[in-house]
């Protein structure tokens, strides 16, 4: 999977495109990426994950993603997730959590 | 639709593998894209569970996935060198996270529940498993 992550503005908002299949193998990699991202801003606020690309998502991704909402949430970091596709929304939805992150559709 | 199937080695880096297989094989079969990908993380999360879990990513250790279309229906059959576990066991609904971890857990075993119609799991001689999953499709091309 290809993560790209965009500049952060002034906001305090970072926008990272996620590419490919997010899976046991790949959940990971994310993981690890984001927390970096994290520690290398202290003053982020929200990451946005853009997710046109993303074609797959296992339970071990959505376990990556509730990962994050609980380790970033407490240092005031809120994940959003936009341009959802059908296949993976099902998926966030049928394990609860579309009520925990704001998810916007395809 | 033919039986067909995959060998594979108990190892995450077959995970695309098993998918691609699934995908290539039912695509013709189950023509509705959230169906197929429900298929699809079904019989992953039987495979993920029996490669991490059951044989803990032993990459010498061999699996059979083998999958067939009858009269509408889906069969995915893993045979598994690793003794079986009882998937009808887990709770209902998975815990967001478990009390005694911080990883989340019984995710995957849930959607495999919630997307396939039937799960057998039978202990074979010498104490190795057959899981056997069917998916009834929802809709269905002539001749399968």
């Amino acid at each position: 999977m290809h993560i790209e992550v965009q500049p952060a503005s002034a906001a305090g908002q970072v926008q990272v495109s996620l590419d490919g299949e997010l899976d046991a193998l790949t959940a990971p990699k994310l993981y690890e990426r984001l927390t970096q991202l994290v520690q290398q801003n202290p003053s982020l606020k929200k990451i946005i994950l853009s997710c046109q690309r993303l074609t797959y998502l296992s339970s071990a991704g959505a376990g990556i993603l509730l990962m994050c909402v609980d380790n970033f949430s407490p240092k005031g970091i809120a994940l959003e997730l936009t341009q959802v596709q059908p296949e993976v929304y099902n998926i966030l939805d049928l394990l609860g959590l579309t009520k925990l992150i704001p998810i916007n559709h395809a | 639709m033919p039986k067909t199937a995959l060998q594979f080695g108990a190892t995450a880096e077959n995970l695309p593998i098993i998918r691609h297989f699934v995908r290539t094989h039912l695509a013709k079969v189950v023509l509705n894209s959230v169906e197929l990908n429900q298929i699809t993380v079904a019989i992953e999360e039987l495979c993920a569970n029996s490669i991490l879990h059951g044989n803990k990513e032993d990459a010498q250790k061999e699996l059979r996935l083998e999958l067939s279309v009858q009269k509408g229906e889906v069969h995915a059959y893993l045979y598994d060198p690793a003794p079986p576990y009882d998937i009808h066991s887990y709770p209902q609904e998975p815990r967001l996270l478990r009390a005694d971890t911080t990883r989340p857990g019984g995710f995957g075993i849930y959607l495999l529940r919630c997307f396939m119609d039937e799960i057998r799991v039978r202990r074979r001689k010498g104490g190795s498993s057959l899981y056997h999953l069917v998916k009834r499709l929802s809709s269905v091309p002539e001749g399968c």
